[in-house]
């Protein structure tokens, strides 16, 4: 279970594979999620566009996510060490591109090592 | 009659005929016991006589080899750098920390030293700063490193630092713990029970009061200039 922490709709999902091997996943791991809580649709009327808009993903959904956050420690090359208190990730479409327009809590700055710099740069804040 | 009649076929009597020969193979077969003769058996020729195995304590021979030349081992270092580890580590420590800025913050004896529960200040190369509460503080040489723990955009995030690491530009000391903590590791304060949450608004004062001091307009002498009497600053000890 993560949390994911961009706006597309989605607030908790479950991780259940890695692409990158049967391993853990680290800190800019391409993983598969389903989406397990995301925020209602009904709250703000049906009429409301942007609410619509703001929630891609629903319930049950199944689809591709990086991980931004983890609580395992991280090692970087310089011997700093990081880690966050909770797990998270970013939801992204098959592509590769970031599915929600925003990035709402601190990132690790790993991701600039795996590629991920649309995520790193939509982000708040990175460590 | 007699004569001829193991060369003819009977025609008839099959029965007669086979218990003679039956008969016959019988006597064949008592004829070739009884009178077997067992074949002439070629005995080995008997091995030559063995040296008596007491002739090594006798021969003397091999006092006559030649002796295998030895070489005395190459000189011993141990003598010459009695503590290689302590060795490495200042030659590291003084290439990391030239002035021996960080050495003295750190070291125990310095009045001024960062405890755990402090709230420290690392500002890295690339110029982004991280503040935390310090956890804890591991004194190992070169390898000396403080946990600091902070709280960015409702997460909680810790780091380890690497005092002498070339990446750290500056650690400065923000704000004391009022009490002096009862643990040498205060990792209880990850609990939400004891969490100190963000410290942001201590660094924010801590940094408006140093742009202040550098400015001059509070009066105080700036720490950092006063280089000659570093335990003069009571607060905002810094190494740079």
């Amino acid at each position: 279970m993560l949390n994911c922490i961009d706006n597309s709709g989605a607030t908790i999902v479950e991780c259940v594979a890695n692409l990158r091997m049967k391993r853990h996943g680290r800190i800019g791991d391409r993983i598969i999620v389903v989406v397990q809580k995301s925020r209602s649709i009904g709250d703000s009327g049906p009429g409301n566009a942007s609410a619509a808009a703001g929630n891609k993903v629903r319930r049950g959904d199944i689809r591709h996510a990086i991980i931004v956050r983890t609580a395992k420690k991280v090692q970087r090359k310089d011997g700093m060490v990081v880690r966050f208190d909770d797990n998270a990730c970013a939801l992204i479409g098959k592509n590769g591109e970031p599915l929600g327009t925003r990035i709402n809590g601190v990132v690790g700055a790993e991701l600039r090592s795996k590629q991920q710099s649309k995520i790193l740069s939509l982000a708040s804040m990175h460590v | 009659m007699a004569s001829t009649a193991p060369s003819l076929r009977p025609l008839s009597s099959w029965k007669g005929l086979l218990r003679q020969s039956r008969q016959q193979r019988t006597c064949i077969r008592c004829l070739s016991t009884a009178l077997a003769t067992a074949p002439a058996q070629s005995l080995p020729p008997p091995p030559p006589r063995l040296r008596s195995p007491f002739r090594i304590l006798n021969d003397t021979s091999h006092t006559s080899l030649k002796r295998i030349k030895t070489y005395p081992p190459p000189p011993s270092l141990r003598n010459k750098f009695p503590h290689p580890v302590d060795d490495w580590q200042a030659y590291h420590m003084k290439e990391l920390d030239p002035r021996g800025s960080r050495t003295r913050l750190f070291d125990r004896y310095n009045p001024d030293v960062p405890h755990v529960g402090d709230i420290l200040l690392v500002t890295f190369k690339t110029g982004d700063p991280f503040a935390g509460v310090c956890l804890s503080i591991k004194r190992r040489g070169v390898d000396t490193g403080i946990l600091l723990r902070s709280r960015l955009t409702l997460v909680g995030v810790e780091m380890w630092v690497k005092v002498y690491s070339p990446n750290v530009k500056a650690v400065e000391v923000v704000k004391r713990a009022e009490k002096r903590a009862r643990r040498g590791k205060l990792y209880y304060m990850r609990k939400p029970k004891h969490d100190k949450g963000s410290v942001e608004r201590e660094v924010e004062e801590y940094l408006k009061r140093r742009r202040l001091i550098r400015s001059g307009e509070l009066g105080v002498k700036d720490p950092l200039k006063s280089a000659k009497n570093p335990s003069a600053a009571r607060s905002g000890v810094g190494a740079r």
